[in-house]
């Protein structure tokens, strides 16, 4: 699966994949290029620069890979969430009741 | 000069800039009240259709308190740039805004402790819920409290207003329209305050920087001073060590540690409880995902804005040992180098701080009080309009209690080190397991809670001060708390039933989480709500 996947159903973007992990690394990435980035710039250091453009870079393709399959979980599960409620209660009572 | 007293001077258009801040925002409640009064959802999610960037700002605006600058500050002027990976612990919401925010915002949850009843099941989690209702309840009215202290501090320190004044004044004018607007008032004022905080703090900055002669300048002074060290992120005393006055790599390595890995679990740090109410207040999935993602990407930028700012400060006042003196350092920028007019908005800009914090924990206080204690156990029936109502009187209840706590707090550094992460570092690894692994039961959680309490308070106060424990550096005692909590939770999770299975099977069909729920996934599948290949049939029509 390409890791710059666009086209996400909604069940395959139910899934946890190598996307949210892939994501979830540039994004602490992101956060720790920042932190020193940020402040090494404003002391006008290179190391500053450097790490602050690191820190855009991964942010831009955390964008790249998760965006699409967070809009497929949303529009999706918001359509749906009133439904789901309805029917997994149903069944869970079903299945409870059976057991005893 | 008195150190703790600075007796600003303001013109009638710095004047002017405070009065009309403070008009916008009591005009908030006003125009809201309409909104905030329809329903419960309303009043404490703002009927859960917000874009991302409205929560985003919030948990901006709510994390930038008016004790925040004290105490990063505290930590820079101590530490040097080293300091700042304090502050890296905001990085929770990394991680959390894909894994943990997605969770939870499927689970429809309106607070944590309601989250706590889908999680588990029986008494286990009625008791998990009443008492993190009750815990949460506190803690909220403990924040206000500490927050109001430093604007307490800070009026005194300006204008030699009483510490009671500073505490009382503008909580209370916050409190307006938090009883009004609910949720909605804090929401869309916590917008306007959260731009306005942060212009604000990025003018006072950059202009402390400029008063010290500029980026390069400090660097020279710096090295000057033999604290070149000071610009470096990564200067540490040795890889470990037992010396609370040192900065360790062990100390890096625990809060960097702590802060991303942190994101997984749902209630981890204090500050996942506001968070929690800002993912169900967005619209989708997505929305709470962004939301939580910039909120906290923004609190990164604006920490190393104000840790260089203190290095600024550093270097024209080097040489102050009282904690209670360098904690004001960003303040003193700010109002020492202003020009007048400016003043006016530099104060305008720490009210919104302020307010911004306070509204955020009034509403979410009340929203425990209210929805897990009044609605979950006192009156079940209750309709809506009794729960807004029950809603403003809670508020009423943490306001005047938040005035007690408050006047008694003194320094925010040492405070805030314990509340942020070492009164939480038994429920660090309990607050992932329960996120990831279906055999973690509501009793081992509820017994994580109760013993962390118990020996946050031994290890980091008690026994160091009757000579029984030395004093530990931070990074031993949150090591030290997460092993001696670990070996109350791990027997009694094994000790107990695991809870209901078709009460994990309909949170996990709901919720998604992630990690270890093989057997709670089978029988999702057994069922027919979930098909082999891990698609709900629900969604196929199958």
């Amino acid at each position: 699966m390409s890791l710059f996947k666009r086209d996400w159903t909604p069940i395959e973007a139910e899934e946890w994949t190598s996307h949210d992990l892939v994501a979830s690394i540039l994004s602490i990435l992101t956060f720790f290029l920042a932190t020193i980035g940020i402040a090494g710039a404003l002391l006008l250091q290179t190391w500053g620069w450097v790490a602050l453009v690191l820190s855009m870079v991964c942010m831009v393709l955390m964008f790249k890979i998760i965006d699409p399959k967070l809009r497929a979980i949303s529009t999706d599960f918001e359509k749906k969430e009133a439904k789901y409620l309805a029917e997994i209660d149903r069944v869970t009572r079903w299945e409870a009741g059976d057991e005893r | 000069m008195d150190e703790t007293q600075l007796l600003v001077h303001f013109t009638p258009l710095d004047w002017m800039w405070t009065v009309l801040f403070i008009l916008l925002m009591t005009l908030c409640g006003i125009i809201f009240y309409n909104l905030g009064k329809k329903s419960e959802s309303d009043f404490f999610l703002a009927g859960r259709g917000l874009p991302w960037w409205l929560p985003a700002a919030s948990v901006y605006a709510t994390h930038t308190a008016t004790d925040t600058p004290m105490w990063i500050a505290g930590v820079i002027y101590k530490w040097g740039l080293r300091g700042i990976w304090y502050s890296f612990f905001a990085a929770w919401t990394a991680l959390s805004a894909f894994i943990s925010t997605r969770i939870f915002r499927r689970s429809m949850a309106m607070s944590q402790a309601e989250w706590q009843s889908l999680r588990y099941s029986g008494l286990g989690a009625e008791l998990l819920r009443g008492w993190l209702a009750g815990w949460q309840t506190f803690m909220n009215m403990f924040v206000v409290a500490w927050v109001s202290a430093a604007m307490g501090k800070v009026c005194l320190y300006l204008f030699g207003w009483p510490p009671w004044f500073g505490v009382t004044f503008f909580t209370t004018i916050c409190a307006v329209y938090v009883l009004t607007a609910g949720y909605w008032g804090v929401i869309m004022a916590d917008f306007q305050q959260g731009v306005i905080a942060f212009v604000v703090i990025t003018l006072v900055s950059v202009w402390g920087i400029a008063e010290a002669g500029g980026p390069l300048m400090i660097v020279h002074k710096l090295t000057a001073l033999g604290q070149g060290w000071r610009i470096d992120p990564f200067h540490f005393d040795g890889f470990w060590g037992l010396d609370a006055d040192h900065f360790y790599t062990m100390d890096f390595i625990t809060l960097l540690v702590m802060a991303t890995i942190g994101g997984i679990g749902m209630g981890n740090f204090i500050d996942w409880y506001p968070e929690a109410q800002r993912i169900q207040s967005a619209k989708t999935v997505r929305d709470a995902s962004y939301a939580i993602w910039a909120g906290g990407f923004a609190t990164i930028f604006r920490n190393a804005f104000w840790a260089v700012s203190i290095l600024a400060f550093f270097v024209m006042f080097p040489g102050i040992h009282a904690e209670g003196q360098y904690e004001m350092g960003w303040f003193r920028l700010g109002f020492e180098y202003l020009p007048a007019g400016l003043l006016g908005m530099f104060f305008a800009g720490i009210i919104a701080i302020h307010l911004s914090t306070i509204s955020s924990h009034l509403n979410l206080g009340a929203l425990y009080a209210t929805r897990d204690l009044y609605h979950h156990y006192v009156n079940p029936e209750a309709s809506e309009r009794t729960l807004v109502k029950v809603g403003r009187i809670n508020t009423v209840f943490l306001l005047a209690g938040s005035f007690l706590l408050g006047l008694f707090m003194q320094s925010i550094t040492s405070w805030l080190i314990f509340a942020l992460w070492l009164q939480a570092a038994g429920i660090w690894v309990p607050s992932i397991l329960q996120v990831v692994w279906w055999r973690f039961n509501s009793w081992a959680y509820l017994s994580s809670w109760i013993a962390n309490l118990v020996m946050s308070w031994l290890v980091v106060w008690v026994l160091p001060a009757v000579g029984v424990l030395p004093e530990l550096p931070n990074w031993a005692n949150f090591w030290l708390l997460v092993v001696l909590v670990a070996l109350v939770y791990v027997p009694v999770t094994f000790l107990t039933e695991p809870d209901e299975r078709p009460h994990l099977v309909k949170y996990y069909v709901m919720a998604r989480p992630l990690g270890f729920w093989g057997p709670v996934r089978r029988d999702a599948v057994r069922l027919g709500l979930v098909t082999p290949s891990g698609d709900l049939k629900l969604e196929t029509g199958r």
